[in-house]
């Protein structure tokens, strides 16, 4: 019974960013479609929709120890409940607190079988607030981590800011993940096939990805800033050293990297490589063939919080043949 | 009754059943108290009545009870139905004749376990971190536990209620008068730890262990007298259905391709392999029952097959081929001459043993 899996996407952003205003804006188009919403229990707004799921946020840490391997039970249970149900959903949307982590949540599609047999994370979306946004990341790490762990970041309520101060913002969102899609929006307005239907996560739809680091942002006053780091080669990656170094990184330093991506050219192999980390939880799978005369370079891409550069590019040149 | 496993000609031919097919997937299946009904609780809201005398004409389907998905379904201990709960937030009581009496509505909340304890006539319910046992028309809550409640049962003489969350188990002694508040206001709560998530829980027949099956694969037994425990594991998948037999000397699991039993005979299962044994090659066991006051097991697959076995003879006999899908729920009649099951599909099945 391989019945096609529900896109899950996941909706995060600072309190009052607008996640809310975008949930209703999603449900409320003329789109046919049936979504299941999963909201947190401090929702700021009502949500209209005939199936909406309050969860608990409940985060639980694996019995193994493994402080990255927290995953949100809630979301386990509750996905598992709604496969009970006749009416079938096209896709389910995940609304988390405006103070969440987004790594759970993205873990509990990395590591729990049943959940993945059902579903698959399509996106994380993250709504910014283009007033607020530089003052929150002072307030704690949320805003950046919320930012560092986007598939696509919808910059909201450009109307309350000038240019120069968005171009700001925007840099320093480019600073701290230079991979998401960025769309500037005023209240929350943004054509949904820009935030549904991503594949982020789906290594056959991974073919190309372009760091934005034309306008890095300078916010150096917060502490352990969260950056991100690229690395492309022309040389083809050995596979196998490519998995070991991976492997054994994200066990030491998973914790930091949020985020991390690849594309890798393997010798004498028609297909790309196609490798994605979130926290220690790694993918990989033949992706996309590499089209006739196109050239085949490495890329490589980590967002987290003190990333070492140096060790990180020498790992990176060691995998290659 | 004995069912003879062991003979090739009993093993040939399958037993006699009736299988009606729904258009929602089963969550759960139940007798009542007396045995003569069979129901099943589907995800478009209806609970399905059956009647067990595979002979008798089935009466047309109700109108669905629950705005929603029937989450859990048991057969009624203080009467002729069954009580269900629903992802609609309702806790509904359902005689026989088909008429409804709500017992819980919280709207937004999911009813997700339940228990039942036929001697003392308590119904026992999750809903989100707190339990509720319901008893001669009052409702007691107990709770809030740290995370949402992931299994429910009750003790042996019905006395108290075991609740699985994250971090492990929490008894309550129903004896304490707490009003609103539960057992609070009496004795503390007693506490098993274990980190980590618990997503199915049994107490043991004999009261004296509980099990839990976890996220991550394992199963975990605390003895509760001297508030020990002990962990299995081996599992290629998480342990989401346990049985104790009668007698509560063996824990089945499902999670195997073959019936799986610890033994609690003697030292316990320390240290020792379970005993195997089944018909291999059918998947990996969905749904585990052992038969009330009897020695036999039930076991379904997720390629939909049924079995039953003999942990005596180590061996078991196939009651439903393969279909493709999942056997989602089992249980025995309280006489333990049928078998009601249902799967994802929605085909709901009952089966008699006696031939």
């Amino acid at each position: 019974m391989a019945e096609a899996q529900v896109p899950v996407t996941v909706l995060t952003g600072y309190l009052g960013a607008g996640k809310t205003t975008l949930l209703n804006r999603i449900l409320s188009e003329q789109h046919g479609k049936k979504y299941a919403v999963i909201v947190n229990e401090f929702g700021e707004l009502g949500v209209d929709n005939d199936l909406v799921v309050n969860a608990d946020e409940e985060v639980f840490e694996m019995n193994n120890g493994c402080i990255c391997c927290t995953v949100r039970g809630d979301l386990i249970r509750i996905i598992e409940g709604l496969m009970k149900r006749k009416q079938k959903f096209d896709g389910i949307l995940v609304e988390t607190t405006g103070l969440a982590d987004p790594g759970p949540v993205a873990q509990t599609f990395f590591t729990d079988e049943d959940v993945r047999a059902r579903t698959r994370l399509d996106a994380i979306v993250t709504v910014v607030d283009a007033k607020h946004f530089l003052g929150q990341l002072e307030q704690g790490d949320e805003a950046e981590e919320q930012v560092a762990f986007a598939d696509v970041i919808l910059l909201n309520k450009t109307d309350l800011v000038g240019e120069d101060d968005l171009k700001k913002v925007e840099g320093t969102i480019r600073g701290i993940n230079p991979l998401a899609r960025l769309h500037r929006t005023q209240k929350s307005q943004v054509e949904l096939d820009a935030i549904l239907d991503k594949g982020a996560f789906d290594l056959n739809r991974i073919l190309e990805f372009e760091p934005d680091f034309l306008h890095h942002g300078h916010h150096h006053d917060h502490e352990e800033e969260v950056t991100s780091l690229a690395f492309s080669a022309d040389r083809p990656v050995n596979p196998e050293k490519f998995q070991k170094w991976m492997g054994a990184l994200l066990q030491l330093r998973g914790g930091d990297i949020f985020r991390s991506k690849g594309i890798l050219a393997i010798a004498g192999a028609p297909r790309r490589y196609v490798y994605q980390g979130v926290h220690m939880m790694m993918d990989s799978d033949w992706g996309a063939p590499w089209k006739e005369g196109e050239a085949r370079s490495s890329k490589l891409v980590f967002i987290g919080r003190n990333l070492d550069g140096a060790n990180l590019k020498r790992g990176f040149e060691d995998c290659l043949t | 009754m004995k069912l003879d496993i062991a003979n090739p000609a009993w093993r040939q031919s399958l037993p006699p059943h009736r299988s009606v097919a729904g258009d929602a997937p089963v969550a759960a299946c139940a007798f009542n108290r007396e045995g003569k009904l069979a129901a099943f609780a589907l995800g478009d809201g209806s609970v399905r009545m059956l009647p067990t005398d595979i002979a008798a004409e089935p009466p047309q389907p109700a109108a669905p009870f629950h705005d929603g998905a029937v989450l859990s379904l048991v057969g009624d201990p203080a009467g002729d139905g069954f009580v269900s709960g629903g992802d609609d937030g309702r806790l509904l009581r359902i005689a026989a004749d088909g008429g409804v009496v709500e017992l819980i509505n919280q709207k937004g909340r999911w009813v997700e376990h339940l228990a039942q304890h036929v001697a003392t006539g308590a119904i026992a319910a999750t809903i989100g971190k707190n339990a509720y046992v319901q008893k001669g028309g009052e409702v007691r809550e107990f709770g809030p536990h740290q995370s949402t409640v992931a299994g429910i049962d009750f003790s042996k003489d019905g006395s108290r209620i075991a609740c699985a969350h994250y971090g492990g188990v929490t008894i309550w002694s129903l004896g304490q008068s707490g009003g609103q508040s539960g057992g609070q206001a009496g004795v503390a709560p007693r506490r098993f730890a274990w980190a980590g998530s618990h997503v199915a829980m049994k107490w043991s027949t004999d009261g004296k262990f509980i099990a839990t099956g976890t996220q991550e694969n394992d199963i975990h037994v605390w003895r509760i007298a001297q508030a020990t425990d002990m962990r299995m594991q081996g599992y290629p998948a998480k342990v989401k259905s346990l049985s104790w037999s009668a007698d509560g000397r063996f824990l089945y699991t499902s999670a195997q391709p073959l019936f799986t039993a610890w033994s609690f005979a003697g030292k316990g299962p320390e240290g020792k392999p379970p005993l195997q044994f089944g018909e291999e090659g059918a998947g990996l066991l969905t749904a585990v029952a052992a038969q009330p006051a009897g020695e036999y097991v039930a076991g379904g697959f997720d390629s939909g097959e049924l079995q039953v076995g003999d942990v005596k003879l180590r061996q078991s006999a196939v009651l439903k081929m393969a279909d493709g899908s999942p056997i989602t729920c089992l249980d025995w009649s309280p006489d333990g001459q049928k078998l009601a099951a249902g799967n994802e599909r929605g085909d709901m099945l009952v089966l008699d043993l006696r031939r």
